[in-house]
């Protein structure tokens, strides 16, 4: 019996999202189970079992485990983290306060600045100050030490983050100082900040470590806890946690960096759209992932995720590389309601999961858009997540007839027009940020394809890239499990970065700084990766190598990426040339006479999970199509309803149609249709003129 | 024609998203630090009337939504498909620019044949030549000094660049490929508005979009009408001052008369001092600026967030600005720095509304923003390197029911600081100290946001600190409703040292290797009485090291030992207490004595005696007068007015002669 199964979990608010991928052949088998808030580990192993029992795994052939969890992420939302204290250099202490000393809006006088994680009085000066050249200001000497050993003690802390200015490029004084406390108060955890992320800027660096401080005891007790209950299954397979930027670490690296798994989530849903689109379509893709309670959506350039160092975890910035998510304001649960003159308004207020919509019949009494899909027809209310749970669509229509009334919309089927009026809104909405996220980076929208997931995502496609241009929409087997699918794909993956204070001449000297950092970063990354990978030296590991370039005088520094092929015979000139080409791209000149400053080289490196081949696609036996009306364009049309398990491939249906699944419904927009291809992903597109 | 709630709400998004692509293609593709650090761009699309209705939310300059077009607009009625007029002079485009480096481009926007409405955009660029490289300088006197001046003219025929215009303007800045950059990018970012405009008329109809414009006005102004009810019928008056005017010693005053009758707000600035002989001032053509309004658009935004971005908001606002004064100057006055009078001129209407309703508003906020710059003298070749260090702001104004923010204010471009590990990565020095300011915000039973102190270690000899900008040394931030004012701004050099001194402003300082200067910017007012403030909250601020024990004591009558409230003696101090002022507006002392030398009364009297002086002599005449009434104001020595009363028969004195030579 050969291990070949991986098991993805991806744990959300309402229920946990499971898969299973059998390796040899690629067979999926999806798995939900109710999510319980107080203790997530309880519901995934109960989601482990069942889902095993489902696919029948017994723990023996189970490779891997792929977790994704938003305990992090709650911990910093919910402020439940740990109690901290931090030490800063003397003259730094207000650094938490200030921030980047911003208000978020020139144009509220009303918002006031962020709680900081760890208040005013728990942040601790110390003469301990390194200049930017390495040379040594203030060291504390051990009275000093042993004074500030005491007033933490005072404090009764969990953990202490310590960050010294300038100790990204010089961490020596920083980890002493953290080794002092930590001799002088055995059994504290202390974070030194160059050891988390030694990257330029001194707040967000101080509140990346912070932020892992603060999640560290939580996470650590949750992942022991769930290590306990896989072992309790006998499932003795590598666990490993998912990350922000799309791949994962082994169980020990989370413990210590529990900070890279807080926005794993959707960022999971992105490398799924990756692995799932076809190759041909994989270098131009905009994911939805539409859910009950938020949208997220991203772009994919040339098969990769594109990263932000601008990451925000409610107030707090994170600088680690995190896939760039945008989330919108309209989602399944986004409220539809009227204003004081009369003009409809879709969110952001959104119902969530509790009470939800009206259709849920948990107390929602203001519509949503999950109750415009019912009342439209769009969605049935008894096929509703596979008929599991049945909808109430009396009191959806009437709470938006009630609704329609405010606009003057009345008599027969004034909840329809009212659904399909709010839908035309929520569009428009999704289909102008979508815009704008191809606006901001100069791409044509013609060219991307739309990957929807999520439980909604499926539903509102073809409404959105109706809208907003695009040509084509895919819909993957699995949309509803997707950011489950994306865990048990994830490759490992680790990134690293280092500021330093190179200057390249107009003729590429003085690579030599440069040369000696990368080689450490990628050094450190391999070792970590080989030990990740269960020592396996053998391993392909793929490392991008990005340097923060620009010239002396310039405010702005240029990501410069270093093509895979280039990195090894990597010097001054061929670094230079890049940095010219990029800045060519984007400001369309560049002046080669004067000198580049590089200030900041990362490094990412990766050891792929190996692709998996196409599922076989598995037919249930077909039912006989059916049909029922949908509210479209002002009437109501006659939509063909057929169930996703019936589809072969080569199928096309013809919109108006819908199609049914476990997971999700898919609307099929008048004048477009669906192709099942090979593989059994929808590939929906608009009829050519001459079809019409 | 009237469009229906949902698609009146589907343009409202369709439209805002055009808008807000266009400043996205503005800032990719510009070159500008100014656009890519500072996010001083715009873009909007106007209606066949020439005012915006479609203006983006949270991207670029969001000051300028009640834009007006019409003045650059009036010498072309001709208009045709791919035509673009460029303009920057204040003078000449009815104050679209309100200084010479921020370009305007105009196109007309077409669907098919028909003009449906006009693209706006602009950018502040790096350079437009005249005296000083990047344009401005407190110091011009006129705006020949400030650089290349541009009356409207079409820079584009149907789609054809004009060459000629282009080589002007290309022979008269210093970096005319940056500056190339950002006019192109300005183009394309209209090009990309026209187009997505007219695909909105594709799929709703011209008549839906047209409609739309006025459509959104009215809504907006409906938004308005409940927020504009909170101030009060009847006419309240406040001033504010700048410092100086850096050419001087004297003081600058902005007055506001803002006055509520049935439904329409009043907003006159008469009794404002006559326009400068240096570049505060602030052209507005007699038209309503957006600027004059400002506050009273950030009222309306901050108590309904959901009112669009749109000129509607206040149309039922008028606003009159003398002529030949500071904020409506003539030409051909410079207005190079014209922010920090736009900064001085928020305070100065929150006043009057503070007057008006003290719910309404913030109290003032330290109103100023200070960039220290570095400039590194090579001692071999003798160049100077400039280097922008840090910028430097205040704390914001307590208002009714929360303290101001600590170490912020939004003030106009609410960018992002430096860290100190950048600025030590570039310039040599050490940063030892950036903190909040302890005691810096106004008490109040609302405080004001602490301001921030900065102070810099020079780490090698021939170098040069320049701090211009600097403001509030006199005249302090003011508290309300029993609120405070905030401590003064102050700059002193070697602090704590034998040597220490103190500076009252900063042009360009030599300093030596070792030497500090330290920044200290004043916070926001407090509001409401500072011993009703809750004593915890007293107690946390001492724990924090906002507020001194001693502070906490004498300003908030609140006890501290160690670390908790003396009840007792709290209660003894809070009832004990005498001579707290609970006056509307509390602007501090030297405020008080100021105003009881020059009352209103009189500085309104000796505006109108220079009002038949050409407005450009103003400013000379002027001078004179304040000298001589008050010789210390000649010089450089710290102003002390131990005598009002005296003072203000000089200065009697020295009007009754101005009026006598006036009428002579």
């Amino acid at each position: 019996m050969s291990a070949n199964w991986r098991l993805g979990i991806d744990v959300g608010g309402t229920f946990n999202d499971l898969v299973a991928v059998r390796e040899g052949d690629g067979l999926r088998i999806d798995y939900k189970q109710p999510s319980v808030p107080a203790d997530p580990s309880k519901a995934v192993e109960a989601g482990l079992r069942g889902l095993m029992e489902k696919a029948g795994v017994v723990p023996g052939q189970v490779s891997r485990i792929m977790h994704g969890t938003t305990l992090a992420l709650n911990t910093i939302l919910q402020r439940r983290g740990a109690r901290l204290a931090m030490v800063v250099s003397r003259g730094n202490g207000d650094v938490l306060e200030i921030a980047r000393s911003r208000v978020a809006s020139a144009f509220d006088f009303t918002l006031k600045r962020e709680t900081p994680l760890i208040p005013r009085n728990r942040v601790y000066e110390i003469d301990a100050r390194i200049m930017a050249d390495g040379c040594i200001d203030a060291r504390p000497d051990a009275a000093a030490l042993d004074a500030l050993a005491e007033r933490i003690a005072a404090t009764r802390v969990d953990a202490v983050a310590v960050m010294l200015l300038n100790s990204y490029r010089h961490p020596e004084l920083e980890a002493e100082v953290a080794q002092a406390i930590r001799q002088r108060l055995p059994g504290l955890a202390v974070t030194a900040s160059a050891a988390v992320w030694p990257e330029l800027r001194e707040y967000e660096r101080a509140m990346l470590a912070a932020l892992n401080a603060y999640v560290q005891p939580l996470m650590e007790s949750y992942l022991d806890r769930l290590a306990q209950r896989l072992a309790a299954l006998g499932l003795t397979a590598p666990l490993f946690i998912t990350t922000n930027n799309g791949g994962s670490v082994a169980l020990a690296s989370a413990r210590a960096r529990p900070i890279e798994a807080a926005l794993s989530g959707p960022s999971s849903g992105v490398t799924a759209a990756i692995r799932e689109a076809p190759a041909r379509l994989r270098d131009r893709l905009v994911t939805l992932d539409m859910g009950g309670t938020s949208t997220d959506m991203a772009v994919v350039l040339d098969a990769l995720p594109e990263y932000t160092n601008e990451a925000r975890i409610g107030d707090f910035p994170v600088i680690l590389p995190v896939v760039a998510v945008t989330a919108i304001g309209a989602g399944g649960g986004s409220q539809i309601m009227i204003d004081a003159q009369g003009v409809m308004k879709v969110g952001p207020e959104s119902a969530g999961s509790d009470p939800g919509p009206v259709c849920y019949g948990r107390g929602g009494e203001t519509p949503t858009v999950t109750d415009c899909y019912l009342t439209t027809g769009i969605l049935a209310a008894d096929a509703f997540l596979g008929g599991r749970m049945p909808l109430d669509a009396q009191s959806a229509a009437a709470a938006l007839s009630q609704l329609g009334a405010g606009f003057g919309i009345d008599g027969a089927g004034a909840g329809a027009r009212t659904a399909a009026a709010a839908l035309r809104v929520a569009t428009a909405m999704m289909a102008v940020e979508l815009s704008k996220l191809l606006a901001r980076r100069g791409l044509d929208h013609r060219d991307f394809t739309l990957v929807a997931f999520g439980g909604a995502g499926a539903t509102h496609a073809t409404m959105l890239a109706a809208e907003a241009g695009l040509p084509q929409v895919l819909i993957p087997r699995t949309p509803g499990t997707f950011c489950a699918l994306g865990a048990a794909l994830a490759d490992v993956r680790r990134d690293y970065a280092r500021s330093l204070a190179a200057m390249l001449t107009a003729d590429g000297e003085g690579y030599g700084p440069i040369a000696l950092v990368l080689d450490e970063l990628v050094t450190e990354a391999s070792d970590w990766a080989r030990a990740e990978a269960d020592g396996n030296g053998a391993l392909p590991l793929h490392f991008q190598v990005m340097a923060e370039m620009r010239f002396g005088d310039q405010a702005h520094a240029l990501e410069v990426f270093v093509p895979e092929d280039q990195r090894e015979q990597l010097d001054g000139p061929a670094l230079l040339e890049l940095f010219h080409q990029e800045h060519a791209r984007l400001y369309g000149f560049s002046s080669r006479d004067d000198a580049v400053r590089v200030s900041t080289l990362r490094v990412s490196v990766s050891a792929p999970s190996g692709e998996l081949p196409d599922p076989p696609m598995v037919m249930s036996v077909s039912a006989p199509p059916q049909s029922r009306p949908v509210f479209n364009a002002g009437q109501w049309v006659e939509a063909e309803v057929r169930r996703r398990s019936g589809l072969a491939a080569g199928n096309v249906i013809a919109g108006p149609a819908i199609i049914e699944q476990d997971d999700t419904t898919v609307w099929i927009v008048p004048g477009w249709s669906a192709r099942v291809e090979p593989d059994g992903n929808l590939l929906i597109s608009p009829d050519q003129e001459d079809e019409r | 024609m009237t469009l229906d709630a949902t698609e009146f709400e589907i343009l409202r998004h369709k439209t805002t998203a055009a808008a807000e692509e266009m400043g996205l293609t503005l800032q990719r593709s510009a070159r500008t630090i100014y656009v890519k650090e500072v996010s001083d761009f715009a873009t909007a699309i106007a209606g066949l009337d020439g005012k915006a209705f479609a203006y983006p939310e949270m991207l670029g300059v969001s000051a300028f939504v009640d834009l007006d077009l019409r003045p650059t607009l009036a010498a072309f009625p001709d208009l045709a498909p791919g035509d673009v007029i460029l303009s920057n002079l204040p003078y000449a485009n009815g104050a679209l620019s309100t200084h010479l480096p921020d370009l305007q481009l105009v196109r007309p926007f077409f669907h098919g044949e028909r003009l449906i409405g006009y693209g706006w955009s602009m950018a502040h660029t790096s350079d437009i030549g005249g005296g000083v490289p990047s344009s401005i300088s407190p110091r011009f006197s006129d705006i020949y000094q400030e650089g290349l001046q541009i009356p409207p003219v079409r820079l584009l025929h149907q789609g054809r660049m004009d060459d000629g215009v282009l080589a002007i303007y290309r022979a008269n800045c210093r970096s005319p490929r940056t500056n190339m950059g950002d006019v192109r990018a300005m183009l394309s970012a209209l090009e990309t508005g026209e187009r997505r405009i007219a695909a909105i008329a594709a799929a709703h109809g011209d008549d839906a979009v047209i409609g739309f414009q006025t459509q959104l006005a009215d809504y907006a102004c409906e938004k308005a009408r409940p927020i504009l009810d909170l101030i009060p019928e009847g006419s309240f008056d406040y001033w504010d001052y700048l410092d100086h005017d850096f050419v001087s010693n004297i003081p600058v005053r902005l007055r506001c008369r803002l006055t509520r009758e049935g439904s329409r707000i009043h907003l006159d600035f008469t009794g404002t001092d006559p326009q400068l002989a240096s570049a505060f001032n602030l052209p507005t053509a007699g038209l309503r600026n957006p600027y004059l309004t400002i506050r009273l658009l950030h009222l309306l935004t901050s108590h309904d967030p959901t009112a669009p971005y749109n000129h509607g908001l206040l149309r039922d606002i008028e606003a009159d600005a003398p002529a030949g004064s500071v904020l409506n100057p003539q030409y051909p006055a410079a207005c190079g720095v014209r922010h920090a009078t736009v900064m001085r001129l928020i305070d100065t209407v929150s006043g009057a509304l503070h007057l008006a309703n003290p719910a309404l508003a913030p109290v003032a906020g330290g109103g100023t923003v200070l960039p220290v710059v570095l400039v590194d003298h090579d001692p071999v070749t003798g160049e100077a390197r400039p280097m922008v260090i840090q910028s430097i702001v205040c704390g914001s104004g307590a208002r009714d029911g929360s303290d101001g923010v600590d170490g912020r204010e939004a003030g106009l471009s609410n960018t992002r600081n430096s860290p100190i590990e950048r600025t030590e990565d570039e310039a040599p020095v050490l940063v030892e100290h950036y903190g909040l300011r302890c005691n810096s915000g106004g008490p109040g039973r609302w405080r004001g946001g602490c301001g921030l102190v900065y102070t810099i270690r020079m780490l090698k000899d021939d170098l040069s600190v320049l701090a211009r900008g600097l403001e509030r040394f006199r005249f302090a931030p003011w508290g309300g409703a029993g609120g405070r004012p905030a401590p003064n701004c102050r700059v002193v050099v070697n602090i704590g040292r034998e040597d220490e001194r103190e500076l009252m402003r900063i042009d360009m300082l030599p300093l030596r290797k070792g030497d500090t200067i330290t920044f200290m910017t004043p916070g926001g007012g407090g509001f409401g009485d500072p011993f009703s403030r809750p004593p915890e909250a007293v107690l946390a601020d001492v724990l924090s090291g906002f507020v001194s024990i001693e502070a906490a004591a004498c300003d908030y009558g609140v006890a501290i030992r160690g670390e908790a409230v003396d009840a007792k003696a709290t209660t003894a101090f809070r009832d004990g207490r005498e001579g707290i002022r609970s006056d509307d507006i509390d602007a501090g002392s030297f405020r008080e004595n100021w105003d009881a030398v020059l009352t209103d009364a009189l500085v309104c009297r000796m505006i109108k005696a220079l009002e038949p002086l050409p407005p450009t002599a103003r400013a000379r005449r002027r001078r004179r007068l304040y000298e001589a009434a008050l010789p210390a104001l000649a010089s450089d020595e710290p102003l002390h007015l131990p005598d009002p009363a005296s003072a203000r028969a000089a200065f009697e004195r020295e009007i009754a002669a101005l009026e006598r030579e006036v009428h002579a």
